[in-house]
């Protein structure tokens, strides 16, 4: 049965929530879940006493976490492993500097989803977030491998410092995106101005974004099929970096022009 | 030889000899059914034979828009040779040739998972002189080799499977309409998962024997046991009497089971389309590991 920790009272502070990632709780009971410690503020507080916890961790991996948890930060930081389902809204630095499995959000994200820590160069080296609803700022900085993608839309800033990774925001992603970026790919399912450091370089049907968009429809959401036949344009940036980033724009009101 | 009726078809008392090789399977993609089926004709020209070409190919199947990677339509190939490294070499050079240069196509590993791997687009990615990206995508690596027309994608390796080369029936009849009508019968039903057929149209008219009788330098020469003109010249003539022509079907497949049922397929369609014999190529049992009697193939697929 799959571990489930479903929120039955709001926490007095902001949740340090990185302790619950699959791996650690591998094998373990209802009780020894609920026994864990999370930060709280300047506290700690047993998560047996904001979680309901029914189930136990199994070789499978799998955790759902359920209810309102935008004051829960860092959920599914630096999982390397495993499948977290959080259904509703989550805070901040979800997915921070993950390297492997699959974090999927069943509501919104706070700032910073799959990014760097404060201070760290590289953010997520790996695995598959998909966030159904918006995500906040700067979602996937610093990230370095991995797949974020979002159902509705990003907030600006998205891809700050990116090495490589894509992040694809169905609904389109919000200004400022790519800042800094080296290698990564940005796709932005509408409209966009990107930064005076990006050029416009073509429009076409790029192969791999399509393979990407076949597998966002696979873990979920809902992807158009206007988005997998395209056409995208491509923007080359950021030429402050390596300028061999990009930020793709479905093109859809020049096709057929 | 004494063997059975089938129908009308005399089936001989023998066996097909076969090896064992190395394969790789690839799906390509297209734009349309069209450009894919032009890259795997041109992937699979020049393939026949691992003796003249170095690897044996052919189009496996066509493949619907839900059966492939990208959800576009495309074909799926095999591709034989001796060993894992020939297969690496003759998959990076006809996929770098024919497939990389066709219009809208793209190329997947169809043998995902397998034990063994050999690179592709790790290899063709050096094509794209520092200007290629990868992406992994639900755990496999394709490479992004930028292009004239866009990009070709590419996967970085293929599974490398230990499949069977070498089976083969050899179809007769009295005279050369007949039996080719047979072949192509044949040729038809043994099509499909996990067979190749690599010569023209699955039909090679040429059979050989191994070496020459002329010459020491000949790694084969006609099968002139087999040749009809020469049924009154040749003292060990094998042409059965009432027989004008012949044709035979190299079969390589995954398994030893898939080309022992495609020779079924096989048999029994030749029968049903006129053959008035049917035999098979075998070198005394002696260099092959896999035997396929034709006894075995009586039972209708």
């Amino acid at each position: 049965m799959t571990l489930t920790l479903t929120l039955r009272t709001q926490p007095p502070a902001r949740v340090f929530a990185a302790p619950l990632i699959p791996e650690r709780l591998r094998g373990r009971g209802a009780s020894a879940v609920e026994a864990i410690e999370l930060r709280c503020g300047g506290e700690t507080v047993a998560a047996g006493d904001l979680f309901e916890v029914s189930g136990a961790g199994t070789e499978e991996e799998a955790l759902v976490l359920a209810g309102d948890l935008r004051q829960f930060d860092w959920i599914g930081a630096r999982m390397s492993s495993g499948e977290i389902v959080a259904r509703g809204d989550v805070g901040s630095w979800a997915g921070a500097e993950m390297s492997g499995g699959a974090l999927r959000i069943e509501g919104d994200a706070g700032a910073r989803l799959g990014a760097a820590y404060p201070g760290a160069r590289v953010g997520m080296t790996g695995g598959e977030i998909v966030v159904t609803g918006n995500a906040g700022e700067e979602a996937g900085a610093g990230m370095r491998r991995g797949l974020v993608a979002v159902g509705g839309r990003t907030g600006n800033g998205a891809g700050l410092r990116m090495l490589a990774g894509t992040i694809i925001a169905l609904g389109g992603i919000g200004d400022e995106a790519g800042l800094g970026n080296k290698r990564g790919s940005l796709a932005s399912g509408s409209a966009l101005e990107p930064l005076p450091s990006y050029t416009y370089a073509t429009r076409f049907h790029p192969p791999a974004l399509r393979m990407q968009l076949l597998r966002v429809r696979q873990l979920g959401l809902t992807v158009p099929d206007a988005l997998l036949s395209g056409p995208w344009s491509r923007w080359s940036g950021d030429v402050t970096e390596l300028a061999r980033g990009e930020i793709l724009i479905f093109d859809e009101n020049e096709e057929g022009a | 030889m004494s063997g059975y009726l089938l129908g009308d078809t005399d089936v001989d008392d023998t066996f097909a000899e076969a090896f064992p090789m190395r394969y790789a399977r690839v799906v390509i993609t297209a734009a349309t059914d069209g450009w894919a089926l032009e890259a795997a004709r041109s992937m699979t020209g020049f393939a026949t034979s691992v003796i003249g070409c170095k690897c044996e190919a052919a189009i496996e199947r066509a493949l619907a828009s839900d059966e492939t990677p990208d959800g576009r339509p495309g074909i799926g190939v095999l591709l034989f040779a001796m060993d894992r490294e020939g297969v690496g070499k003759r998959i990076v050079e006809r996929v770098g040739q024919s497939v990389m240069t066709c219009p809208t196509t793209a190329c997947f590993d169809g043998l995902p998972g397998a034990d063994s791997t050999s690179p592709l687009g790790a290899t063709l990615r050096y094509f794209g002189d520092g200007f290629q990206a990868s992406k992994v995508i639900a755990g496999q690596r394709y490479w992004r080799i930028p292009v004239m027309e866009g990009e070709f994608l590419v996967s970085e390796s293929v599974g490398v499977g230990r499949g069977v080369g070498g089976g083969n029936l050899v179809i007769g009849a009295g005279d050369e309409d007949v039996a080719l009508a047979a072949a192509e019968a044949a040729a038809g039903a043994m099509r499909g998962e996990g067979i190749a057929l690599p010569f023209p149209g699955g039909i090679v008219r040429s059979g050989s024997k191994v070496g020459a009788l002329t010459s020491k330098s000949m790694p084969a020469s006609t099968n002139h046991q087999l040749a009809p003109t020469l049924r009154a010249q040749a003292d060990d003539t094998l042409v059965p009497d009432g027989v004008g022509a012949l044709f035979e079907i190299v079969i390589d497949g995954v398994s030893e089971e898939a080309v022992r049922e495609a020779m079924r397929r096989g048999l029994h369609s030749a029968a049903g389309a006129g053959a008035t014999r049917v035999t098979a190529a075998n070198f005394g049992g002696k260099l092959g590991q896999f035997h396929f009697p034709l006894s075995d193939l009586r039972d209708p697929p």
